[in-house]
């Protein structure tokens, strides 16, 4: 005898394995899409550029929110041209995805930095060490985040998230620069009294 | 970190000597923007022009600016640092722009050269010159989106050409 709903557990089971399945190829794919668009920029003598090991300066705010504005787009449609719109999309996709790999990097050269520093320092706050690593989790799955949703739905829609991402970073960076200036206080009277 | 602001007014002031007169002068770095902004940058109407026009002034092998004319009213280490500063400004402020307002400044700047404009947007699509006019130490996301948006104008400008040409 068979009870109800009892044959349909593994039916369930195969769907929802295949659904995920789905999903996990589509999250691939986007990735590899949006790492192909940062391998092959538009135009070869973009490797020109200064190199990112230079640049230790992080992105103004305000180009930020220009890369992930609507503005442009806006000013794109409206002169109903289907190539110039492509055009656009694939030129401010690829800008966006480097601000998000340049932002990653850049948290994580601060955190490496501030690892080295903790090591060297006697006394380290707990709370705050588990609130600054909390805020990089954060912002690395944000910017992960981005990465994948660039390519599906754009800059345009993910002013807001770049945004508050942004904001993360110059948080970290206030924070660890205080703890930097912290440490280099204490240090300094450290070798006063000694 | 300093970051580069694009208006004129947030200029940080440094100082620098000036001539090997007897009476040393301390001259900050602001007097040589200020009179570099009202004698010579202030005669070119665009500020892509600008921006170029300053770009023209770096050495392409050691990186450094020379001005002819600041170096001998100051000195060459204050005129240098004054069109340092000046060409990031610039540069910052051009990256700023909107691709609305980038497409005006290219289309004033085009119209300035005097050149053909066929020839101009093709030889600009295929060389890229505006290239030099990025300075040696700017954020690499913005380098980026100013290429990307000077690559897009162009597009504009060209897609205007087009179809004023097959009406002929």
């Amino acid at each position: 005898m068979q009870l109800p709903g009892e044959g349909r557990a593994p039916v369930i089971g195969t769907s929802s394995a295949l659904i995920g399945a789905v999903v996990l190829l589509v999250l691939i794919l986007v990735w590899i899409r949006a790492d192909s668009t940062l391998r092959h920029p538009p135009s070869v003598l973009d490797a020109w550029l200064p190199d990112e090991g230079d640049t230790v300066e992080v992105c103004p705010p305000e180009f930020v929110s220009q890369i992930f504005s609507g503005q442009d787009l806006a000013f794109i449609s409206r002169l109903e041209s289907p190539d110039l719109k492509r055009h656009f999309l694939r030129e401010r996709n690829a800008v966006a995805l480097l601000w998000v790999r340049q932002t990653a990097a850049a948290i994580h050269r601060i955190m490496r930095r501030h690892l080295e520093a903790s090591r060297l320092s006697e006394d380290i706050e707990f709370a705050m060490e588990a609130r600054i690593f909390l805020q990089y989790a954060q912002l690395r799955l944000i910017c992960a985040l981005l990465f994948l949703l660039i390519g599906l739905a754009g800059p345009q829609r993910l002013h807001g998230m770049a945004l508050s991402a942004d904001k993360l970073t110059q948080r970290i960076g206030n924070v660890l620069r205080e703890f930097e200036s912290g440490a280099r206080t204490d240090e300094m009277d450290g070798a006063r009294s000694s | 970190m300093v970051r580069d602001l694009p208006e004129p007014h947030r200029v940080c002031v440094k100082w620098g000597r000036v001539g090997m007169s007897a009476a040393f002068r301390l001259v900050p770095v602001q007097e040589v923007y200020d009179d570099l902004l009202h004698r010579t940058l202030s005669r070119i109407s665009c500020d892509l022009g600008r921006l170029i026009y300053l770009a023209s002034t770096r050495d392409y092998n050691t990186g450094n600016y020379y001005h002819e004319g600041l170096a001998s009213r100051f000195s060459p280490e204050v005129a240098r640092k004054a069109l340092e500063l000046a060409h990031r400004q610039a540069f910052y402020r051009v990256s700023g722009f909107s691709l609305e307002e980038l497409a005006g400044d290219l289309e004033a700047y085009l119209r300035s050269t005097r050149e053909n404009p066929q020839e101009f947007l093709r030889t600009w699509q295929k060389l890229e010159p505006y290239r030099i006019a990025i300075p040696t130490e700017v954020n690499l996301t913005v380098a980026r989106l100013f290429t990307s948006n000077l690559r897009l104008a162009l597009a504009i400008l060209r897609s205007r050409q087009e179809p004023s040409q097959s009406h002929r």
